[in-house]
């Protein structure tokens, strides 16, 4: 057992720190919460491009750093720290390239790896449908061979930044034989979302903001070299990423300039001529956010450590992810109710503390244990892999 | 021991839950919400005809001496319907205010034109800090010329830009407590901003003073006794929140239970799974034990009992339980509750506010420490 950072590691963060405060301090890049599914600038994106923040974890050979998953959570926990924001390159760096590492054509590597790398094309996940949420093997949207291409026709929904993406990364089905059972139906595929045929309405979310989409599909192109891996083994692609993508340390973090904004609010606001943050309730509260967030931190680093061990953390990730986004959706909770009637007060709004943050983020916290698998489907992939619970006797 | 309502218990709740049906529309809640009046007029109107402002005012104050049960069932249609209206700041927080301690002359002065729906009023008696506490007063009252010059800031004012008049607690230079004056809302000196709070961009303002002028007249009750005045209402007000906490889940209760009985996920209803089952039984168990503490409450109001615990044991249970509600409403109706179409995000601003307005649940489980000798 060693809990320490490498040299490499404590300087690398100190890169990545650096980074983001002069970023930051330019003062022309949105900074905020939720700043991976949200917060989307092309040149902020550049930037990290430039640093070479992009596509740390992958391998040289396709144009990454081969730096470890630790790695990746250090960087990304001095992202979020600062609340940067990564939304254009984010799906494509987590997801996307990793998909196509481990599965894509040598054209797809080609095609996309460097662009992503570069921050040249922004992504987004085309995945749940209106009824194939939990249910993914559910998913209707077809892909049917014609000549060169697929035609795809079909609806997905709650596309997160369909509405600025290039391209999608979809579930699509491409084997209608009904005796064929559901996970041996899908292919992933990637969909240039500038082609005739694709359509995006915008939704607008509980927290009045227009972040996810509906992306229709009517009779759209795709050339067969967009399929990725082996067709018909879609959805089990998509599993195994999610093995490794689940974790991430964004699910802990994705609202934790809240957390900051509430220290701020009770150390420099009074009550009765004593700072609110000597009241014991109120300590007693924060301490126990503080000690959530350190526990949760660590896991994420377990998962990391694991992942960088060659393990793949089948139900690790689930639970991780599970205890991390429980944390998010009380912070703004707590936040907000601890602040009192002033936490309650919007964006934009006079008197607002901190410009509203705890309220927007209370208004965003029913999101963070539904995106990427709601936590009671998470539970039961901890159950039956984790616990192994429900097997037959034998 | 009857936990039933009485037949005309049951005809107010009947038609209260008919009106509010009939009169609110989601279409409606998302315009108020931006609206920067924050309610609807018309509505108003009709809840005036309908007797509900005068309810719990004397007869020859233009009243109908109702009972406080009646009065309860009212606010939980009312949660239940997620309408914004400036009626508690109205009805209790001046009008019982100035029923029971305003001169004669004040009360057939106000009372009447507030029964009428003529009258919109509102309480100023917080800091910018929206701290429920006598020493978080910003106002203060100078005695000039036998008369007072008010200054200060007031915050957290629901509806002080629409109101007809505001009481407003000052701290006064020539006695030790608090005095409310009762003011012309659009009295010179008054400014008021509205603040957009997580229930919309009309209802909560700043309202700052500057030397406005007061008379002896408009002092409510005796001078230095304001605070005691207001803190008098608060099992009132405390009840009537809890029992718009209770409307309130009642109906995120329902929508929920519809979501899961249609939404069909791996073959079968949401509802079948019995991790979701339990979900609901969750919810249903806030839903039942809020409905009986908040009744109790509002029973023991009714009754002329001393209910300051019973009361913040209400707020205290109800206010968050209305919260939790919300919260695992949403778990359960995933993507589609997390979208504005879907009505939920309504209750979810409501109850979160609901929790906080008038003491959240630390502040009232300190008055039940109190109250039980601690
Ligand atoms: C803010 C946000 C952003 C999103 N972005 C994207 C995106 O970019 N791309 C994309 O493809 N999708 C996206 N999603 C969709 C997300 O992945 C789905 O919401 C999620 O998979 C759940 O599906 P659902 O909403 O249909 O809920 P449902 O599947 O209908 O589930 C509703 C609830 O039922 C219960 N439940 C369901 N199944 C089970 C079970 N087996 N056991 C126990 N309980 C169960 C759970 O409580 C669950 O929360 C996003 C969602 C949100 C909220």
């Amino acid at each position: 057992m060693d809990f320490k950072f490498t040299e490499e590691q404590v300087q690398f963060r100190e890169e990545v720190k650096e980074f983001v405060t002069t970023e930051k301090e330019k003062g022309i890049f949105p900074f905020g919460n939720n700043c991976w599914m949200h917060l989307s600038s092309m040149e902020f994106s550049k930037e990290v491009a430039k640093n070479g923040l992009i596509g740390i974890a992958w391998p040289k050979e396709h144009g990454g750093r081969g730096m470890g998953y630790v790695d990746r959570v250090i960087m990304l926990e001095e992202m979020f720290r600062a609340g940067a924001p990564v939304a254009y390159h984010f799906m494509a760096d987590r997801q996307v390239a990793p998909g196509i590492i481990h599965f894509g054509s040598d054209f797809l590597k080609k095609e996309f790896l460097p662009k992503i790398r570069n921050a040249e094309v922004c992504f987004c996940l085309l995945f749940s449908e209106p009824d194939a949420g939990s249910d993914l093997a559910n998913c209707r949207t077809t892909a049917v061979e014609e000549g060169d291409y697929y035609i795809v026709n079909g609806q997905k929904v709650w596309t997160s930044n369909g509405h600025i993406a290039d391209y999608g990364w979809a579930l699509v089905k491409t084997n209608l034989d009904p005796a064929v059972s559901r996970y041996n139906a899908f292919s992933e595929m990637v969909i240039d979302m500038k082609s005739p045929g694709v359509t995006v309405r915008p939704l607008i979310n509980s927290a009045g903001a227009h972040s996810f989409n509906e992306v229709y599909f009517d009779n759209v192109k795709v050339p067969k070299e967009y399929l990725v891996g082996t067709k018909d083994n879609g959805f089990r692609q998509i599993m195994t990423n999610l093995d490794f993508e689940r974790a991430g340390i964004e699910r802990l973090m994705q609202n934790s300039l809240t957390l900051d904004s509430l220290k701020d609010y009770v150390k420099t606001n009074d009550k009765g001529g004593k700072p609110l943050s000597q009241d014991p309730l109120i300590r007693d509260s924060i301490a126990k956010l503080e000690i959530e967030f350190e526990v949760g931190k660590l896991f994420i680093y377990y998962v990391a450590s694991l992942l960088d061990k060659g393990k793949i953390p089948s139900y690790e990730a689930a639970m991780g992810k599970t205890f991390c986004t429980l944390y998010e959706a009380k912070l703004a909770d707590v936040a907000t109710t601890l602040m009192g009637l002033p936490g309650l007060l919007m964006p934009g709004s006079p008197e607002a503390p901190c410009n509203g943050m705890a309220c927007e983020d209370y208004l965003w916290s029913p999101s963070y244990t539904l995106q990427g698998g709601v936590v009671e489907v998470l539970k039961n992939i901890v159950a039956q892999r984790g616990l192994k619970l429900g097997r037959k006797k034998k | 021991m009857d936990f039933n309502f009485n037949e005309e218990q049951q005809m107010v709740y009947d038609s209260t839950k008919k009106f509010f049906e009939k009169e609110t529309s989601g279409t409606l809640l998302r315009e108020l919400m931006e609206d920067d009046k924050g309610y609807s007029p018309e509505v108003w109107k009709k809840m005036a005809e309908l007797g509900w402002m005068g309810l719990l005012f004397k007869e020859e104050y233009g009243g109908f001496e109702g009972s406080f049960l009646d009065f309860a069932l009212i606010l939980e249609g009312m949660g239940k319907s997620a309408m914004p209206s400036p009626f508690l700041s109205t009805v209790i927080l001046t009008g019982l205010i100035i029923q029971d301690n305003g001169s004669e002359e004040l009360k057939k002065e106000y009372l009447p034109k507030i029964a009428e729906g003529e009258c919109i009023s509102t309480l100023a008696f917080l800091g910018r800090k929206g701290l429920y506490s006598k020493s978080e007063l910003e106002l203060e009252a100078k005695q000039v010329n036998g008369g007072y010059r008010i200054s200060g800031a007031a915050s957290f004012v629901p509806y002080a830009h629409v109101a007809d008049n505001i009481l407003c607690a000052a701290k006064t230079t020539d006695s030790e407590g608090v005095t409310l004056f009762i003011l012309d809302g659009k009295a010179a000196g008054i400014e008021t901003i509205n603040l957009h709070s997580i229930s919309g961009k009309g209802v909560d303002c700043l309202v700052n003073f500057k030397d406005v002028q007061a008379t002896p007249a408009q002092i409510v009750g005796e001078a230095g006794k304001g605070w005691e005045y207001i803190e008098a209402q608060w099992p009132k007000v405390a009840v009537a929140l809890s029992c718009e906490c209770v409307g309130g889940m009642d109906r995120v209760m329902e929508m929920t239970l519809n979501h899961v009985n249609e939404r069909i996920q791996f073959g079968k209803p949401l509802s079948a799974l019995q991790v979701v089952q339990h979900m609901c039984v969750d919810m249903a168990m806030k839903l039942e034990t809020s409905r009986h503490t908040a009744h109790y409450a509002a029973w023991q109001v009714n009754e002329g009992l001393d209910c300051t615990k019973e009361a913040a044991i209400a707020k205290s249970w109800c206010g968050e339980a209305f919260k939790v509600v919300t919260k695992i409403g949403h778990q359960l109706t995933g993507g589609i509750g997390f979208s504005e179409e879907f009505d939920l995000f309504l209750y979810t601003r409501n109850a979160k506010k609901l929790e906080l307005l008038f003491g959240d649940g630390s502040f009232q489980r300190a008055i039940v420490a109190d109250n039980i000798g601690l």
